[in-house]
C-alpha cells in the first residue's frame, strides 16, 4: 500500500517537473529568443496609436507689458488624399479639389491624373493646409476615392519675424518632425510631444506606471517656450536692417538689442532672412544664424574693450597722455589713424572720441602682451552660452603669437574675429559696470502642468573694474554728444554712449581689401544706468566708407524709438531750480 | 465538542455567480468610463488646438499691422518732417512720450 502511494507521488512529482520544464522552455523562447518581438507587440497593445496629428509646444514673444504673442504655434486644417483604386472619376475629383485648394494642390492637372492612374497604390496625398471651410466643403461632396483628413502643421504668425532665431521644424535626416535650427532646435525636448498620453490602456497604465502617475516626468519636461524678444522692437530692428542692406547693397546686415545688465535679448535679426511658413523656397544658407555662427573683424568698436582692459589693469588713467604721430611702424607693419592725421599729445578720451588706431596700439603696448591676452581671452576665449545652436568660437589665435603687431591691430579690432553675440556681450560689460553676462533669448518655460518655470541665467563674471567701465563709458558718451553726426546726434535729455567701427574686409590670401569694409556701431543708454545696448553691423556696403554714415541713422532711429516706446525717463537736462508757483 | 456551523441563507454557488456578475458589470462600466474619458479628452484637446489656431491667425494680423505701421513712409503719405526738434527739460517719467 505504502509502495503504491510512493509510486503515485513520484509520478505526480515527475508530471509537475515535466510541466515546469515545459513552462521554463516556453518562457525561455518567449523572453530570450522572441523577447524583442513580444515586447513590441505588447507596446503596440499598451499604447494603441493616437490621432496621428502633429503636436508641438509653442514659442512666444513677450510684449513690453508682458503679453505673450505666438512666435511659433500650430495651425490646423485639412489635407486631401486620393485612393487610386477606388477613385472612379479622376477628372471630376481634380476639378472639385482644385476649386477649394488651388493654391495648396501639390500636382498640376497632368500630374494629378498620373497619380490617379497608379492603381497599385491606395493613398496619395494631393493637397495640404486647407482651411476648415475649404476642407468641410470638399468633405461634404463625398467623392468616392477622395479622403479629407484633419491635419496640423507648424505655423509662424510673424512670418519672417526673428526667423533665424526662432528656427524651423522639419524632418531633417530622420522620419520625425523636429526642430532643426534656432530655438526650435535648442528647446526641441521641451517643445516636442510624445503624443501617447490619450489612448493608453487605463489598466496597463495604472499597474505598470504607478510611479509616473505620482511624478510624471513628461509633464515636468514638456511645455512652451517664453522668449524675451519684443515683437514691435524686433519689427523695428528688421525694418532698419532691410533699409541699410538695400540702401548700400550690402551682402548682409545684422543687429542685436539687449538688456546689458541681464543679458536678455530684446531683438536680434539678420537681413536677408526667410519666411518659416514657406520652407519650399528657403535658401539653405539663410537658415544659419550669423549672429552666433559667423565671426567678423569688427574694427574700432573693439577700442572700448581695449581701453577698459587697460584702465582696469591700472596701466593708464583717463588723464594719461601720449604723443600721437598719426602713423607708427610695428614689426615692419605700418599702423595709421583713419585720417593719417597726427594729434600730438592728447588724453585717453581722444582715442575713443576720434577713433585713433595709433592711440589704441599705444594702449595695447602699455597693457603688455600677457595682460592683453589675459583680458581678451577672458572676454572672447569661450562661447557666450547663448541658447541658440551651433555657436562658434572666436578666432583669437594671433594673441598667442609673440609679434607685437598682432596685439596692436587687435586693440582696434583687426586680426581677431568674434561673433556679433560675443561682441555685444563684451561691450555690455563696459555698459553694466564690468560684468560679463550670459546672453539669452528664453526667460521661462511654461510647462503643460501650468507651472511657469523661470530660467536662471546666472550672475555673470566680472572682467573690468567698475571704475574702468565707468571711465570708458564717459569717453563713449562724449563721442555721442560731440562727434557722432557732427554733434547733431546729441539728445539733450538722455545720455547715450556710442562707438562706430569700420574694418577692412580680409581677402582670401590673408591681406585686406582697400575698398571693401565691414561697418559696425554700438550704443547704450542711459549711459550710466543703461536699459538697452544696440549693436548694428553691415557687411560689405557699397558706395560708403564709414559706419558713421551707413549705420548712424538707423542707430539713432532705434535709440529714439526705444526711448519713446519704453518711456525711459530723462537722465539729464532737468530743470535745476524748481520754479516757484 | 461543539462545532460551529454557519449556514448561508442562499446557496454558495449563487453567491459566486452573483459576485462574478457584479464584477463583470463593474469591469464593463469601467471600460465605458475610460473610453468616454479618452474620447472627451481627445475632443477637448482638438478643440483647444483649433482655438489656438484661431488665436494664431489673429496674432498674425496683429504682427502684420505692426510691420505695416513700422514700414509706413509718412512723407509719402503727405506728412512733412518737423523742421526742428525741441527737448523739454523735465523730471516727468513720461517727458518723452
Amino acid at each position: 500500500m505504502r509502495a503504491q502511494f510512493r509510486t503515485r507521488i513520484r509520478l505526480v512529482l515527475a508530471c509537475i517537473v515535466f510541466v515546469a520544464l515545459l513552462i521554463l522552455t516556453r518562457l525561455y523562447f518567449i523572453q530570450i529568443v522572441h523577447g524583442q518581438e513580444y515586447s513590441q507587440k505588447a507596446d503596440s497593445q499598451f499604447a494603441s496609436g493616437g490621432s496621428g496629428l502633429f503636436d508641438r509646444g509653442s514659442i512666444y514673444f513677450t510684449r513690453k507689458d508682458g503679453t505673450l504673442i505666438s512666435a511659433a504655434t500650430l495651425a490646423s486644417g485639412f489635407l486631401v488624399a486620393i485612393n487610386p483604386q477606388t477613385l472612379a472619376d479622376p477628372e471630376a475629383a481634380y476639378m472639385a479639389i482644385d476649386a477649394v485648394a488651388s493654391t495648396t494642390l501639390a500636382f498640376d492637372h497632368a500630374g494629378f491624373l498620373a497619380a490617379a492612374a497608379k492603381k497599385s497604390q491606395v493613398y496619395i496625398e494631393v493637397a495640404h493646409h486647407l482651411s476648415d471651410a475649404a476642407g468641410q466643403t470638399l468633405a461634404a461632396e463625398n467623392i468616392p476615392g477622395v479622403e479629407v483628413l484633419r491635419e496640423r502643421w507648424r505655423y509662424y504668425p510673424g512670418g519672417s519675424l526673428a526667423a533665424q532665431s526662432i528656427g524651423i521644424v522639419s524632418y531633417g535626416s530622420g522620419d520625425v518632425l523636429s526642430g532643426q535650427t534656432g530655438l526650435e532646435a535648442t528647446y526641441d525636448e521641451t517643445l516636442s510631444r510624445s503624443g501617447n498620453s490619450l489612448y493608453k490602456n487605463f489598466f496597463a497604465e495604472l499597474f505598470s506606471n504607478v510611479g509616473n502617475l505620482l511624478v510624471n516626468a513628461q509633464d515636468a519636461r514638456e511645455g512652451d517656450v517664453v522668449t524675451t524678444i519684443e515683437p514691435e522692437v524686433e519689427t523695428r530692428l528688421e525694418t532698419d536692417l532691410a533699409k541699410i542692406t538695400t540702401t548700400y547693397s550690402s551682402q548682409s546686415s545684422g543687429g542685436i538689442i539687449m538688456d546689458p545688465s541681464t543679458g536678455a535679448i530684446i531683438a536680434l535679426a539678420t537681413y536677408p532672412t526667410f519666411d518659416g511658413n514657406d520652407l519650399q523656397n528657403i535658401d539653405p544658407q539663410r537658415l544659419s544664424n550669423q549672429l552666433v555662427e559667423h565671426v567678423y573683424e569688427f574694427g574700432s568698436i573693439m577700442k572700448p574693450i581695449t581701453m577698459a582692459s587697460a584702465l582696469s589693469a591700472g596701466v593708464i588713467t583717463p588723464q594719461t597722455t601720449y604723443n600721437d604721430t598719426g602713423c607708427i611702424i610695428v614689426d615692419k607693419a605700418r599702423i595709421c589713424n583713419w585720417n593719417y592725421k597726427p594729434y600730438g599729445v592728447i588724453p585717453m578720451q581722444t582715442i575713443i572720441e576720434q577713433s585713433l588706431n595709433v592711440g589704441a596700439s599705444w594702449v595695447a603696448e602699455q597693457l603688455g602682451q600677457t595682460q592683453f591676452r589675459a583680458y581678451f581671452t577672458k572676454i572672447f576665449g569661450q562661447k557666450t552660452g547663448i541658447d541658440l545652436p551651433n555657436e562658434t568660437d572666436a578666432l583669437i589665435g594671433n594673441l598667442f603669437k609673440p609679434q607685437q603687431v598682432y596685439y596692436d591691430t587687435a586693440a582696434f579690432g583687426e586680426g581677431i574675429a568674434v561673433t556679433p553675440i560675443q561682441m555685444i556681450r563684451a561691450l555690455a560689460a563696459v555698459a553694466n559696470g564690468g560684468i560679463l553676462v550670459e546672453p539669452h533669448l528664453v526667460s521661462a518655460i511654461r510647462l503643460d502642468s501650468g507651472i511657469v518655470r523661470p530660467l536662471d541665467w546666472g550672475e555673470g563674471t566680472r572682467v573690468f573694474s567698475g571704475t574702468a567701465a565707468r571711465d570708458t563709458t564717459v569717453m563713449m558718451d562724449a563721442l555721442f554728444d560731440h562727434t557722432l553726426d557732427g554733434g547733431k546726434a546729441m539728445i539733450p535729455t538722455m545720455s547715450v554712449a556710442a562707438k562706430t567701427g569700420t574694418a577692412q574686409l580680409p581677402t582670401p590670401t590673408g591681406t585686406y581689401y582697400t575698398n571693401r569694409f565691414f561697418h559696425s556701431e554700438v550704443a547704450f543708454f542711459p549711459s550710466f544706468n543703461p536699459r538697452f545696448i544696440i549693436l548694428l553691423y553691415t557687411n560689405d556696403p557699397k558706395g560708403v566708407e564709414y559706419a558713421s554714415k551707413s549705420l548712424t541713422p538707423s542707430l539713432l532711429d532705434l535709440t529714439h524709438f526705444l526711448i519713446d516706446y519704453y518711456a525711459i525717463p530723462p537722465d539729464r537736462g532737468f530743470a535745476t531750480v524748481t520754479p516757484s508757483v | 465538542m461543539y462545532r460551529f456551523h454557519y449556514r448561508l441563507p442562499f446557496p454558495f454557488v449563487s453567491l459566486c455567480l452573483g459576485s462574478i456578475a457584479v464584477l463583470a458589470v463593474a469591469y464593463i462600466g469601467l471600460i465605458a468610463v475610460v473610453m468616454s474619458y479618452a474620447a472627451s479628452t481627445v475632443e477637448f484637446a482638438q478643440s483647444v488646438r483649433n482655438d489656438e489656431a484661431s488665436v494664431a491667425s489673429l496674432e498674425s494680423r496683429y504682427l502684420a499691422a505692426v510691420a505695416s505701421i513700422t514700414n509706413t513712409d509718412y512723407t509719402a503719405e503727405g506728412y512733412a518732417k518737423p523742421v526742428a526738434e525741441a527737448f523739454v527739460p523735465s523730471a516727468s517719467m513720461t517727458a518723452l512720450r
